[in-house]
C-alpha cells in the first residue's frame, strides 16, 4: 500500500511538472472548467442574490403567520365569526398563537378638528384588538405600550396606532395626544412597530374590545384573525382553520398565509437560472473539447518525452496515467479557479446593484467535480494515444 | 564461459505485409560482460533494426532475443518495460532530454517508479552527473547547455540505474570533434566487468575506439572481430 501510495506520488510530479512546464498552455485549457464553473456559480449566485434581500426578509419574518377573515357568504355586509373564534382556533393542534381584532365601521378617526373633511375622504381603520396581537404578529411596540388588562378593567380610553399613522399624525414619542373616533377622545399610549406581513395594520388605530363595544356598538364578533402556527405546519394549520372555527355554523371563514406572496416574490427568477447554468454547462463541455483537442496536440509535441520515458522503462498504464492526472489537475485547478471566479463575480455585481449575496456553497463541490469529470473524459483519448505510442517510432533511431 | 547479458538467437526481423521488407535476417549474437563493443554499418544495413531489438523496443519476427536469460517475447508489455527499465540504459543521437525538466530531473526520470524516495533519487542523479563531470550543472535545463553536455547529462541518465548494458545510438552523431572525444572517454571509462556498452555507428573512428566490432551489411552480420584497444 505505502508503496503504492509513493508510485502514485511520483505520477503526480510528472504530472504537475508536465503541466507547469508551459504554463501558457495550461492556462488555456484551464480556461474551459474555469468559465464553466465560473458561470455556473454566477448564474445561481446572481439570480439568487438580486431576491437575496427578500430572502433575507423572508427568513426574518417567518412564513408561520396566518389571516383568516370572516365573510365569503354571499351578501353579507359586515361578515363577522363566532365570539369564541380565537379559543376555536387555538384548538387546531398546530395554531400556538391566535390574537382577534374587529373593524369598526363607521367610525371616523381624527387627530384634530381641522383635519376632518381630509380624514371623511380618506377613512383611517379602526380596529378593536386583543391583548395578544403584538405577541402574534412578533412585532414590537416602537414606542410607549399595548392595550392591556388594565385598560379592560378599568375601562380606559386608551389607543394605539400603527406606525404609518403615527408618522402622518406627526407623533412624537412620550408625547401625550389624543385621537378622537367619532365623538370619543382617546389615550394614544402607544405605536406599533410596522408589520411587514400585514401593512394593512401600519395605518391603523387600535382600542379595546370594550370602547368598541360600549361606544360604537359591537358585539366582541371579531372580523378577522391573526394566527401563529408551528413551524412547517403553516398550510395544515390555514386549510383547517375554516371548519375548526365555524364548526358547521353560518359564518364562512377564509384563510391566507401573507408570506406567500412574499416568498413567491423571493423566488430567484427560476428560467433564467436554468439558462445560465445551461449557459456555463455548454461552457464546460465547449471548454472539455478544448482540452481534448489541446492534449492531442500536446502528445505528439511530446512524442519524443513519451519515447524517451518508455525506453527508460515506463509503462503503458504510467505514461497513460500521467497524461491522464494531467487532465484530471486542469479540471480540479480550473474549478477551483471557476469558483472563485464565479463568488467574486456574485459578491461584485451585488455590492454594486446593493444586493445581499446568497451563495449556496453546497451546489459548489458538484459543479467542481462536473468540470473534473468532463476534464478526465475529455483526457481519455489524448492519454491512451500517449500509452499506445511506441517508443521505436517516437526515437527515430539510427 | 561467462554468460551472455543478451543474446540474439537466429533473429529475423521482416515489416510490411504485402511488400516484405527483411531488415534483419538470421542474425546470431552475444553480448558478452566487459564488452566494449561497436556495430557499424552503411544505412539499410540493418543497424537500427538491430538497436530497436538489442533494446527490447522491438520484437523479431522470428528467433529468440534473451536479456540476461529472459526471452524477451515472453514477457508481457509492462514485464517489458520494467526488463529494458533494469537492464538497459540508452543513449541517442538527439539526446532525447525532457526538455521541461533539469538536469537532476532528467537523470532521475530513469529511477521514478522503483519505490526509492526522492532524496535517494536525488543522490543516485547528482552521482551519476558527478561521473560525467556535470556534478555543478544538475539544475540547468537542456537549453541551457551545449550538445556535448546535453549528451553527458543523457550518458547519467543512462548509467544511474546501473544497467547491464549501455546501447548508444549514434552518440557523437550530433557533436563536434572536440565534444565526441570527451564522450567517447566518457564510454571508455565506463567499461567495467559486468556490463557492456554498444554503439551503433556509421562512423569508423568512432568504431575504432571499441574493442569488438560488428559489421553490418544488408540485414546480416558480415563481421565480428576483436582487437585490444590502445
Amino acid at each position: 500500500m505505502v508503496f503504492l501510495v509513493s508510485r502514485f506520488r511520483e505520477l503526480l510530479g510528472v504530472a504537475w511538472a508536465g503541466l507547469t512546464a508551459r504554463w501558457s498552455r495550461t492556462l488555456l485549457i484551464m480556461l474551459g472548467p474555469v468559465v464553466g464553473v465560473a458561470a455556473m456559480v454566477a448564474a445561481v449566485g446572481l439570480t439568487e442574490s438580486a431576491k437575496g434581500d427578500l430572502q433575507a426578509k423572508l427568513s426574518k419574518l417567518g412564513t408561520t403567520l396566518i389571516i383568516a377573515d370572516a365573510g365569503g357568504s354571499f351578501g353579507q355586509r359586515n361578515p363577522t365569526m363566532p365570539e369564541d373564534a380565537v379559543a376555536r382556533a387555538q384548538r387546531v393542534p398546530a395554531v400556538e398563537a391566535a390574537s382577534a381584532v374587529t373593524g369598526l365601521n363607521g367610525v371616523v378617526a381624527l387627530p384634530t378638528e381641522a383635519s376632518k373633511d381630509y380624514y371623511a375622504a380618506f377613512p383611517v381603520p379602526v380596529q378593536a384588538a386583543d391583548n395578544a396581537l403584538p405577541d402574534v404578529l412578533r412585532v414590537p411596540l416602537q414606542s410607549g405600550r399595548w392595550l392591556n388588562d388594565a385598560d379592560l378593567d378599568n375601562h380606559t380610553y386608551s389607543a394605539v396606532l400603527g406606525s404609518s399613522l403615527a408618522h402622518k399624525y406627526g407623533l412624537i414619542p412620550g408625547e401625550i395626544r389624543t385621537v378622537r373616533l367619532n365623538t370619543v377622545n382617546f389615550g394614544v399610549v402607544g405605536v406599533l412597530a410596522p408589520v411587514a406581513l400585514a401593512p394593512e395594520l401600519d395605518n391603523a388605530v387600535f382600542i379595546t374590545q370594550w370602547a368598541a363595544k360600549n361606544d360604537f356598538g359591537t358585539e366582541g364578533k371579531p372580523s378577522r384573525l391573526y394566527l401563529r402556527a408551528r413551524e412547517g405546519s403553516t398550510q395544515a394549520a390555514a386549510d383547517n382553520l375554516p371548519k375548526a372555527i365555524n364548526l358547521g355554523g353560518p359564518e364562512a371563514v377564509t384563510t391566507k398565509v401573507p408570506s406567500d406572496a412574499l416568498a413567491a416574490s423571493a423566488q430567484a427568477d427560476k428560467t433564467l437560472q436554468r439558462v445560465a447554468l445551461f449557459a456555463g454547462l455548454l461552457a464546460l463541455f465547449v471548454g472539455g473539447l478544448g482540452i481534448a483537442n489541446v492534449m492531442s496536440i500536446s502528445v505528439i509535441q511530446r512524442s519524443s518525452e513519451i519515447g524517451i520515458r518508455r525506453a527508460l522503462g515506463h509503462t503503458r498504464a504510467r505514461v497513460g496515467g500521467q497524461f491522464l492526472l494531467e487532465a484530471l489537475f486542469v479540471g480540479v485547478l480550473g474549478g477551483l479557479v471557476g469558483a472563485g471566479v464565479g463568488i467574486g463575480v456574485v459578491y461584485g455585481v451585488s455590492a454594486l446593484q446593493n444586493w445581499t449575496v446568497v451563495i449556496d456553497y453546497a451546489r459548489i463541490p458538484t459543479w467542481i467535480g462536473l468540470a473534473v469529470g468532463v476534464s478526465v473524459a475529455a483526457g481519455l483519448m489524448p492519454s491512451a494515444k500517449a500509452a499506445r505510442l511506441e517508443p521505436l517510432e517516437t526515437l527515430r533511431l539510427g | 564461459m561467462t554468460a551472455a547479458l543478451l543474446e540474439l538467437e537466429s533473429v529475423s526481423r521482416h515489416y510490411g505485409e504485402h511488400v516484405v521488407v527483411h531488415a534483419l535476417r538470421e542474425v546470431s549474437m552475444s553480448i558478452l560482460p566487459g564488452d566494449f563493443m561497436s556495430i557499424v554499418g552503411p544505412s539499410g544495413s540493418g543497424k537500427s533494426t538491430m538497436l530497436g531489438l538489442l533494446g527490447c523496443l522491438d520484437l523479431p519476427s522470428s528467433g529468440t532475443v534473451r536479456v540476461d536469460g529472459v526471452d524477451v517475447a515472453s514477457l508481457d508489455d509492462a514485464a517489458r518495460s520494467r526488463l529494458r527499465g533494469d537492464a538497459i540504459g540508452f543513449v541517442f543521437q538527439q539526446f532525447h532530454l525532457i526538455p521541461h525538466l533539469s538536469a537532476s530531473a532528467n537523470v532521475q526520470t530513469a529511477l521514478l517508479y522503483r519505490g526509492l524516495s526522492a532524496r535517494e533519487r536525488r543522490r543516485r542523479a547528482d552521482a551519476a552527473l558527478g561521473r560525467v563531470g556535470l556534478a555543478e550543472r544538475s539544475d540547468h535545463r537542456p537549453v541551457q547547455m551545449s550538445g556535448g553536455e546535453q549528451q553527458r547529462v543523457a550518458i547519467a541518465r543512462a548509467i544511474v540505474t546501473e544497467p547491464l548494458i549501455v546501447l548508444a545510438d549514434e552518440p557523437t552523431g550530433a557533436l563536434d570533434t572536440e565534444n565526441s572525444e570527451k564522450v567517447l572517454d566518457i564510454f571508455a571509462s565506463l567499461r567495467s566487468e559486468s556490463r557492456a556498452i554498444v554503439m551503433v555507428t556509421h562512423d569508423l573512428t568512432v568504431a575504432a575506439r571499441a574493442e569488438r566490432t560488428i559489421s553490418m551489411r544488408d540485414g546480416g552480420i558480415v563481421a565480428d572481430e576483436r582487437w585490444s584497444s590502445s
